[in-house]
């Protein structure tokens, strides 16, 4: 709770340190004139003072102490908020919570899935190389996943789209236009065909990661002593991992799903502008390139509380795999 | 088990693509269009970006339409007529023109738009721009409107032509500034079927339009953020038209069969511009935050002349936009047609006639160290160079000009800036020696001459600082000077003044480049002086190929 408060501070007077003007948001036309600008500030709210004795943060601009604190943007911004209100947009004039909504859903549905068949692809690699660490199998294994780890994000999707271009897999956007109209089942296939490539490219770069820690958590875990203890009462290997091993060479990979998954909320911004998926990441960028604060409040207030979630529920799992851990 | 995983992939991907829908012979004519944006807003009111407009061209009418070659046609209204003082003007509206829903569009909301522009000052154009003028106006019963201004101008038609005929029924009933206006209802070739942004905007054909019906069923736009996915789906055959590629694209495409690349001056013809800041101290805008930190040297029009003298332009469009585009004389580009003063005869490239003119002016360098300083031998000539970071042109730009100023003794200090924080440190802030930027031209020269008078620095839109009574005395003149002829001899006779004062350098104009199928769609329009695949124009024309 406390953090989402420090968030919630931090959010409002962060973005305001940037310098430049929403109102102007980067325009340079002639046809702009200085009373539209004007007017677009007071529409805003921009033309209230900061805070109490500041009227702007960059640069500094000393105000007045004397305001109503209640007439300032700050004040205006918390009160809002704490309606559960996240404003309007400035650049598209929609409310925030609306643009929001759609662009979580679409990064949701690439990083879930994503996220989903790294894990299972990683654990399942990661296994095996573990099982026959020190074969060929296994340096193929590390070998192959070093080099994914390391492929830079961008340079995998470009090759992957041009790759899927030329098999006719659909390169830009979540769905293909028209496709509102159809039955719900065909509307499932054509996201599914427009998920592909970013889905595999995001697979791709993540399992990499999740092969090698689980691999190598995986050793640590075979080489303790109740391992060997297993083996003398003549399990199975299968049993062996299974019942005894699995469970907790999971905890280092339980802890890297985490942070990864709470910073994706804020979209895998290259996958996104590679693949032109419309998802939480270029709305970010767009917003930061237009100053668009309320959108910015309101993405960085979302990431802080996926990050927290994204904690909570890992701290869940170490109870559920390591007894030891408990909530207190 | 790698392979067995990459077999699963594969299968995957078959019976997705098996999922993808068939194209019948008789399947609707569908254009689909590559861009590399999605409109800010549908709310004509409230739209900055260019690409809203293009849709709002689609989809409503306005008084008059755009030309490519730069004229303008009444659309909407049978006649126009101007009373002997040039203040009142009389539309009669074409009857029996009808709205996307089957009701009458007449002049009754012809009025009650253009009264709904002039009373929202939130509207940043078309409220702060286009109404400038506009003192009343109102419908009659046979069926005209009649519009007031407060004094007579020369330009009504460009005042009009981006003021889109929103329908009453609809408007009169929502809130002018949050109306998200999704539905878009108008009446024009075009009628909004479907819009998410950031992904798609789909429009289908309105037969019935009272012009121009399109011959084709159906218009969508697809936003794509990335240039190589743009230039690979056309080649791939996954869009019909692309609006925009990178310039080194461009040879790759040409080669491509059933790809045909054009280029040409873009629809709003835009302008590069590298800005000397020529803020006098005693001018300095001090209530308006002004700084005024500029170079002297820059004050002096000899050091611009070499300047000018010692920049090959031609090199320039070969570098830098690999041939596609065209010199550039002032900040009226070649694009805006008769406005553009082609009698101007511009500084040749002679790098010994620039050191000549610093030497006569005193510019020597008496330390020896390669770069000369200011006659009184106080200041080297070393300028700050800016430009904003988002631009992908300029940090190649900047290099060259490093190299070509070096020759004449002039060292540069590159860097590039946050374009906000560029804004914040030009105008009217005035703490910079010479930026690279550039503008985009209304349809009208007036918005960018604007840019040179003294009027527009306190206001933030001089980045030089220029200040000429005689230019701004000419400005006002060209304002209200009525006849055509008359006014562009006004128009002309301000860029000489102001390329005789090398206030700015103008490298280029840039080109625009577009790309289509030709296996999919014919009757695109490319023979213009300006060229926009996707303007209403070439979009009511084309047709199927057979």
């Amino acid at each position: 709770m406390f953090t989402i408060l420090f968030v919630i501070l931090l959010n409002f007077f962060l973005f305001r340190v940037l310098p430049g003007d929403p109102a102007r948001a980067g325009v340079r036309d002639p046809r702009l004139k200085a009373d539209a600008v004007e007017a677009l500030r007071v529409r805003f709210g921009l033309d209230k003072p900061i805070i109490n004795c500041f009227n702007s943060l960059n640069p500094i601009q000393i105000g007045d102490c004397g305001v109503n604190p209640l007439d300032t943007q700050f004040f205006i911004y918390v009160r809002n908020l704490l309606q559960g209100e996240l404003g309007f947009s400035y650049h598209t004039n929609r409310p925030v919570a609306e643009v929001l909504a759609e662009r979580l859903w679409n990064t949701v549905l690439l990083i879930g899935v994503g996220q989903i068949l790294a894990i299972i692809l990683g654990m399942g690699f990661g296994i095996f190389a573990a099982w026959r660490a020190r074969t060929s199998i296994d340096y193929v294994a590390v070998g192959t996943s070093l080099l994914l780890w390391s492929l830079p994000t961008f340079w995998l999707g470009i090759l992957l789209l041009f790759w899927g271009s030329a098999n006719g897999l659909p390169i830009a956007g979540k769905a293909t236009p028209g496709m509102s109209s159809m039955p719900l089942l065909q509307q499932w296939g054509d996201i599914a065909r427009h998920m592909f490539l970013p889905t595999l490219t995001y697979t791709i770069v993540f399992m990499g990661e999740y092969t090698l820690i689980m691999r190598s958590s995986l050793i640590d875990v075979l080489s303790e002593d109740y391992i060997l203890t297993a083996k003398a009462k003549g399990l199975s290997a299968f049993q062996i991992l299974k019942d005894h091993a699995l469970k907790n060479a999971m905890l280092p990979l339980v802890t890297v799903i985490a942070i990864n998954l709470g910073f994706t909320v804020a979209g895998a911004i290259q996958i996104e502008s590679v693949f032109s998926w419309p998802g939480l990441g270029s709305a970010i960028f767009e917003a930061v390139v237009r100053r668009d604060y309320p959108i910015l409040q309101g993405a960085f207030l979302l990431i802080a509380v996926a990050v927290i979630l994204a904690n909570f529920l890992a701290d869940l799992t170490y109870s559920y795999l390591d007894p030891r851990v408990q909530a207190e | 088990m790698k392979r067995k995983f990459l077999y699963v992939f594969l299968l995957l991907a078959l019976i997705l693509s098996a999922c993808g829908v068939g194209q019948s012979a008789d399947a609707p004519a569908v254009v689909r269009i590559g861009w590399g944006a999605s409109p800010d807003t549908l709310n004509p009111g409230n739209a900055i970006l260019a690409v809203s407009y293009t849709i709002f061209e689609l989809v409503y009418d306005s008084m008059y339409d755009l030309n490519l070659d730069g004229t303008f046609t009444l659309s909407i209204a049978e006649s126009a007529e101007v009373s002997d003082d040039g203040t009142v003007w009389t539309f009669k509206i074409k009857d029996g023109l009808k709205w996307h829903d089957g009701q009458p569009l007449t002049a009754e909301d012809v009025a009650f738009t253009y009264n709904l522009y002039l009373n929202t000052p939130e509207y940043p154009y078309l409220n702060g721009y286009y109404t400038t003028y506009f003192d009343s106006i109102e419908s009659t019963a046979n069926n005209e409107v009649v519009l007031t201004l407060t004094e007579a101008i020369p330009n009504i038609e460009s005042q009009l032509v981006f003021l889109y005929i929103l329908p009453k029924h609809v408007w009169e009933n929502v809130d002018k500034l949050e109306y998200e206006n999704f539905e878009m209802m108008g009446s024009g070739p075009f009628k909004m079927a479907e819009y998410v942004q950031n992904e798609f905007v789909r429009l289908t054909a309105n037969k019935e339009h009272f012009a121009t019906p399109p011959k084709v069923d159906e218009v969508i736009f697809q936003t794509f953020d990335n240039q190589d996915a743009l230039v690979q789906a056309i080649k791939t055959g996954q869009v019909d038209m692309i609006t925009e590629m990178s310039n080194t694209a461009v040879a790759n495409l040409k080669a491509e069969a059933n790809v045909e690349v054009i280029s040409g001056a873009p629809f709003s013809p835009g302008v590069t511009d590298i800005i000397f800041n020529q803020m006098l101290p005693e001018n300095c805008p001090v209530d308006e935050g002004g700084l005024c930190t500029g170079h002297p040297a820059l004050q002096d029009r000899n050091v611009r002349l070499a300047i000018a003298h010692a920049t090959n332009k031609q090199q320039l469009i070969d570098v830098i936009l690999l041939g596609l585009g065209t010199p550039g004389l002032t900040l009226i580009p070649d694009g805006l047609g008769v406005w553009y003063n082609d009698s101007l005869v511009d500084y040749e490239f002679d790098v010994a006639k620039a050191n000549q003119i610093l030497d006569d002016a005193g510019y020597a360098d008496t330390n020896g160290d390669g770069v000369r300083e200011t006659p009184d031998g106080s200041l080297p000539l070393t300028f700050r160079l800016n430009w904003p970071s988002d631009s992908i042109d300029t940090p190649r730009m900047a290099e060259l000009l490093t190299d070509m100023w070096k020759q004449i003794g002039i060292t540069l200090q590159p860097q590039a800036i946050d374009p906000d924080a560029l804004t914040a440190l030009c105008c009217p802030t005035f703490d910079f020696d010479i930026m690279i930027w550039g503008w985009v031209s209304d349809p009208d020269p007036s918005a960018l001459l604007y840019v040179y008078t003294t009027d527009a620095i306190p206001y933030g839109s001089s980045e030089t600082g220029y200040a000429n009574p005689r230019y701004d005395e000419l400005y006002n003149q060209q304002q209200v000077t009525l006849d055509f002829e008359e006014r562009k001899e006004i128009v002309w006779e301000m860029q000489k003044i102001v390329h005789d004062d090398v206030v700015y350098v103008i490298p280029y104009y840039a080109q625009s480049v577009q790309a289509f199928r030709t296996d999919r769609f014919t009757g695109w329009i490319t023979d213009q002086d300006k060229i926009e695949l996707s303007d209403v124009s070439s979009l009511v024309r084309i047709e199927p190929v057979k």
